[in-house]
């Protein structure tokens, strides 16, 4: 479950009988090795045809069942194991939507990603053994902005959207029925389908709006070799996206839909307008997410699986649809969950990371220099003095310090002492005393000068000037 | 002219044709969607074919009659555009509407024709952007701008309204209602070019003609208060984004001054019920939410331009910024001020009362960060008062989350380092139990952003208690445990913050998502510095810190050289974990040996 983003698939259905005899041309064409979809502008040969790349692009000559086996079941897989699953299906009527996700039975292998989901689901409680499992099934559709649950006593009652820290996004009242078999749960969906605001009426116009979302929901309560008992919940939603007829908001992401480039003439919408001007972090926009995103929101990011499946119709008159479709498509490949981990960047730590470094290797290379250790050694570790007011004192005392050393540490010391008096004095201006300090120590010792510049290039240009108050050598 | 009982019945037939395209037209059904549309398209047509015989010779010669005419064809060829466009002929409307403004070309700046001419430009705006063909839509509505500007500087008088020019003379409109339409059809060619320079990608223009479209409904009382306040609220978060504090400040002002308005005026009907109750308590705590942004972001900007290199805050800096602000304080803010003021005198003064409230420049030091701190504060409650945990996780943390930013940029004021310490603590408070409430199931994500905050804020708290500490002649066992505690705490939520990233089979990922990389690794190396801080007189357990320190080191390093991808997010914390690496096992070694002389 690594990746958070979501996996988007495409399927481009063959040309249909009534395509054939208009003499339609095809305009979408598949690789699906790479998952690359390409669609040409009819009438538009000179220009190059559009790409897409997605993690799955499928045609004429796959199966339901391969899509499945490849794209769909981890994701079910992994809400047998305890993690949140959303299928999204998207694509315009006659696209092959209801092909793709309820399929049919002949051949078998043309049967639709949800019944197989629900065999895949109902087959692991089967097979499952010191393990119980409560499966239940919500319906609910998003019409309007307005929740209706279409298996409630009373599906014209508007549902109200509520969260909850331990159980999250929840509706309110909606109903949930436990389902023992894939007929059970497939009688349900039927039920519920036939509430729908909207039946198939051809090119009604809203029935672009309206979202519906079956949901099964697992909890596992599973005893392990040691007798404890583990209880696991998680959902696998299957989502009808309202079709590409017309979005005025997009499903999934939240983020408002750049509708290509059209003038919304109600000045009621002018909300809409200036909300897409105020983007970016740190920004408090009223209403921004549609109640579907709100819906959904545990299940767009984090340890979850998120699938979408777009649905294409290959015929050069859907030529519109069809890249409205492959955009929406791309968009929803970026679609992540909003909260980001705000790190600050911590200059001074790193700072006095620094400095403390030094310190360490100046501690530890004045030990070594002392021991006569070996020269390969020294060399990756050279002395170095201390620029801190009170350098870390040498631990031991070693017995067999050479008088010269000595000699020399003593006179470096005094001059150390006087430079740390003009630091007193000069506090404003770092950047000289900066400079006196690196000229003391090339003088010093010659390596120390090669070592400085690594480790400036490490402080990518960060000044040197002042320490931070509480960075001294107490606590290392 | 035709006979007056001919003329009124084309009144008559035009005023059917208005009414079946917008009152009828609505109740169409759904397999006949264009009906009543298409009824309407008949009467104009009608109307058109008999003022265009009755009238052919007549009018010639007389300049006022020949406008009258054009105008009234114009009319028809307006309506007819519009219809045209509304029933998808988009070509035949466009026809019509050009045909409207070539007969009006000459007498655009006519009291007749000028509120028309608009109306057909903007309607031909909307026809191109329909089409795709943005710039196209853009000179249609600029030149309508520019008309109006014109007319308004050479003439000014309320102009006839379209549909007059097939009234009887005592249906005609009083100048109050012809200048409000006129108004109105002008406040609509400015939230069109809003949406035109938006889809161009020119957001400061779109943003402006945004505020003035806002402005404009203010003046002409075309508003709903609430959701002009909202809207005005939106906008500021714009003016946010481009730390134009003085815009974001009135918008906000003003968006609470109608606002309130809106509370005491209840509705008409005075049947609200529980649900309206709801939803204007919402949407209160949504305009406090932009307040909250406002003065947290306005803090975080004065903390920008006063920290140094550190990230402490810069004397230098503060009093250099304090004497600019003394020199510039007048001129330059009036000025800008002057072009985006909303409503008329008396609201005016309320807005400017509210505005008083809280600065709108940068704070600069402690006692003007508290300030502005304190409004903040004061939103945040509102804001939760509505937005409360139960029935609103998400909403809520955001709030909590705020609540602690702004303590935390407050804190960066704040000299005293044990007073800096508390407000830090203050953090700690409000965010560990709704972190330890949530979970993580659901609210993964939010989960993790909670832990990271908590233990960069321990961290930051243990950093403080380490300089109060090296302040003192010796470090006393109290500062030590409590140096201590903070420190495991900071490490506790790092690893908690580690461990959701963990699969379901509680490995670690080999490799980290691009999100959570560089939080990832800072987490590592955090931790691997935090138990370098740890004291203890224990030299067996300084070696084991040590050990542990190392392993997180090493970690850093390993995956950077695994992951060659992953250098770039973290580059500095990799260079100083190799050195680290290096340094560590032989001050380790050293201090077993110390260990082992003494044994």
């Amino acid at each position: 479950m690594a990746s958070e983003a979501v996996k988007v698939v495409v399927r481009c259905r063959p040309l249909n009988e009534r395509e054939k005899e208009l003499g339609s041309k095809m305009v979408v064409t598949m690789d699906s090795a790479r998952g690359q979809c390409f669609i040409q502008k009819p009438g538009g040969l000179d220009d190059p045809p559009k790409q897409f790349t997605f993690d799955g692009a499928y045609s004429l000559g796959h199966t339901t069942e391969q899509v499945y086996n490849e794209i769909a079941y981890p994701l079910v897989e992994g809400v047998t194991e305890g993690y949140n699953g959303t299928i999204f299906a998207y694509g315009q009527t006659g696209s092959g939507k209801s092909f793709t996700m309820q399929g049919i039975l002949d051949p078998l292998s043309q049967k639709g990603i949800i019944p197989r989901a629900f065999e895949h689901i109902f087959e692991t409680v089967q097979c499952a053994e010191n393990t119980k499992f409560l499966v239940r099934a919500s319906y609910l559709e998003i019409y309007n902005e307005d929740i209706r649950d279409l298996l409630g006593a009373d599906t014209k009652q508007k549902l109200e959207l509520k969260e909850h820290p331990e159980k999250g996004v929840y509706v309110r009242g909606l109903s949930l029925h436990t389902v023992h078999s894939v007929a059970q749960c497939e009688r349900i969906m039927e039920t519920g389908w036939r509430n729908r605001s909207v039946g198939f009426t051809l090119m009604n116009k809203d029935s672009s709006r309206s979202h519906s979302i079956f949901t099964i929901n697992m909890e596992i309560f599973a005893v392990d070799e040691r007798g404890q008992d583990h209880l696991r919940a998680a959902k696998l939603n299957l989502v009808d996206l309202a079709g590409s007829e017309r979005q005025s908001k997009t499903g999934a992401s939240g983020e408002r839909q750049k509708e290509a480039t059209k003038i919304n003439l109600s000045l009621s919408a002018l909300g809409n307008v200036i909300s897409a001007l105020a983007d970016g972090r740190c920004k408090h926009i009223p209403y921004r997410d549609s109640k579907l995103t709100r819906v959904l929101q545990d299940s767009l990011g984090g340890n979850t699986k998120t699938l979408m499946v777009a649905c294409l119709s290959p015929a050069a008159d859907n030529y519109d649809e069809t890249l409205s479709t492959l955009r929406y498509a791309h968009r929803a490949k970026n679609i992540r969950n909003k909260p980001r981990i705000n790190e600050d960047p911590k200059d001074a730590l790193l700072r006095e990371y620094q400095e403390e470094i030094k310190k360490l290797r100046a501690v530890l290379a004045e030990q070594m220099n002392a021991n006569h250790l070996s020269a390969g050694l020294s060399h990756l570790l050279p002395p170095e003095p201390v620029q801190q007011e009170k350098p870390a004192p040498p631990p031991e005392a070693q017995p067999d310090v050479e008088a010269e050393k000595q000699l020399i540490r003593e006179e470096y010391e005094k001059r150390l002492a006087q430079l740390k008096a003009d630091y007193e004095a000069e506090q404003e201006s770092r950047a000289r005393l900066e400079e006196d300090i690196s000229a003391l120590r090339n003088s010093y010792d010659v390596t120390v000068s090669a070592l400085e510049e690594t480790l400036r290039k490490e402080a990518g240009g960060r000044q040197w000037g002042r320490t931070a108050p509480w960075a001294t050598a107490r606590l290392v | 002219m035709a006979t007056p009982t001919g003329w009124a019945s084309l009144c008559d037939k035009f005023r059917s044709s208005l009414s079946l395209s917008t009152v009828e037209s609505k109740k169409d059904p759904e397999n006949e969607p264009y009906r009543s549309k298409y009824s309407a398209r008949e009467l104009l047509e009608e109307i058109r074919q008999l003022l265009g015989s009755e009238e052919a010779g007549e009018a010639e010669g007389d300049e006022a009659a020949a406008r009258l005419r054009a105008a009234r064809l114009a009319v028809l060829e307006y309506e007819l555009g519009v219809n045209h466009t509304d029933t998808q002929e988009r070509s035949a409307g466009e026809e019509h509407l050009v045909k409207c403004i070539e007969l009006l070309q000459r007498h655009r700046l006519s009291r007749d024709c000028v509120c028309l001419y608009i109306q057909a430009q903007n309607s031909l705006g909307i026809l191109w952007s329909e089409r795709d063909d943005i710039k196209t839509a853009q000179t249609y509505l600029e030149s309508a701008e520019v008309l109006y500007n014109q007319y308004m500087k050479e003439n000014g008088n309320p102009p006839l309204d379209p549909n007059e020019h097939f009234m009887a003379e005592e249906e005609r409109l009083t100048d109050q209602e012809r200048s409000k339409r006129f108004e109105k059809a002008y406040t609509h060619t400015l939230y069109y070019l809003a949406q035109v320079y938006q889809h161009l990608e020119m957001i400061e223009k779109a943003a402006q003609y945004c505020h003035t479209t806002l402005k404009r409904q203010l003046e002409y009382s075309g508003y709903y208060p609430v959701e002009w306040a909202l809207n005005a609220a939106t906008l500021s978060q714009y003016y946010l984004t481009k730390q134009c504090f003085m815009e974001s400040r009135h918008c906000l002002a003003a968006a609470s001054v109608i606002f309130s308005q809106a509370g005491q005026a209840p509705s008409a009907e005075d049947n609200e019920t529980e649900q309206d109750q709801q939803d204007l308590c919402q949407r209160k705590a949504e305009i406090a939410r932009c307040w909250i942004k406002y003065c947290l972001n306005i803090v975080q900007g004065a903390r920008k331009l006063l920290e140094d290199n550190i990230g402490e805050l810069d004397p230098d800096r503060q009093s250099e910024l304090k004497a600019q602000r003394k020199k510039e304080e007048d001129e330059k803010e009036r000025g800008r001020k002057k072009a985006v003021l909303f409503g008329t005198s008396d609201l005016c003064d309320s807005i400017l009362a509210m505005e008083e409230k809280v600065s709108c420049v940068f704070p600069l030091d402690f006692q003007e960060a508290r300030e502005v701190f304190l409004v903040g504060q004061n939103y945040v409650n509102e804001a939760k008062d509505f937005f409360q945990v139960d029935g609103y996780v998400t909403d809520h943390i955001e709030i909590v989350q705020d609540h602690s930013a702004l303590f935390k940029v407050l804190a960066f004021f704040e000299e005293d380092y044990e007073r800096r310490c508390r407000m830090h603590k203050r953090r700690v408070d409000m965010l560990e139990p709704i972190c330890a409430d949530l979970n993580p199931q659901y609210y993964l994500l939010i989960s993790r952003q909670l832990q990271f905050e908590l233990a960069d804020t321990y961290y930051e708290m243990m950093d403080l208690k380490v300089a109060i500490g090296n302040r003192l002649e010796e470090l006393d066992s109290h500062t030590i445990k409590k140096i201590n505690s903070l420190a495991q705490l900071a490490i506790k939520f790092y690893e908690l913050f580690l461990d959701s990233l963990r699969n379901p089979d509680k490995v670690f990922p080999e490799k980290l998502e691009e999100d959570v990389l560089r939080p990832a690794m800072v987490a590592k190396f955090h931790i691997a510095r935090l138990y370098g801080k740890l004291i203890t007189s224990d030299g067996k357990k300084q070696l084991e810190n040590m050990q542990t320190s190392l392993e997180y080191y090493t970690f850093l390093v390993d995956y950077c050289e695994k992951h060659p991808d992953a250098v770039q997010a973290i580059e500095t914390e990799l260079e100083l974990s190799r050195e680290m690496v290096g340094l560590l096992p032989t001050r380790m070694e050293r201090l077993r040996v110390k260990l082992s002389s003494f044994t």
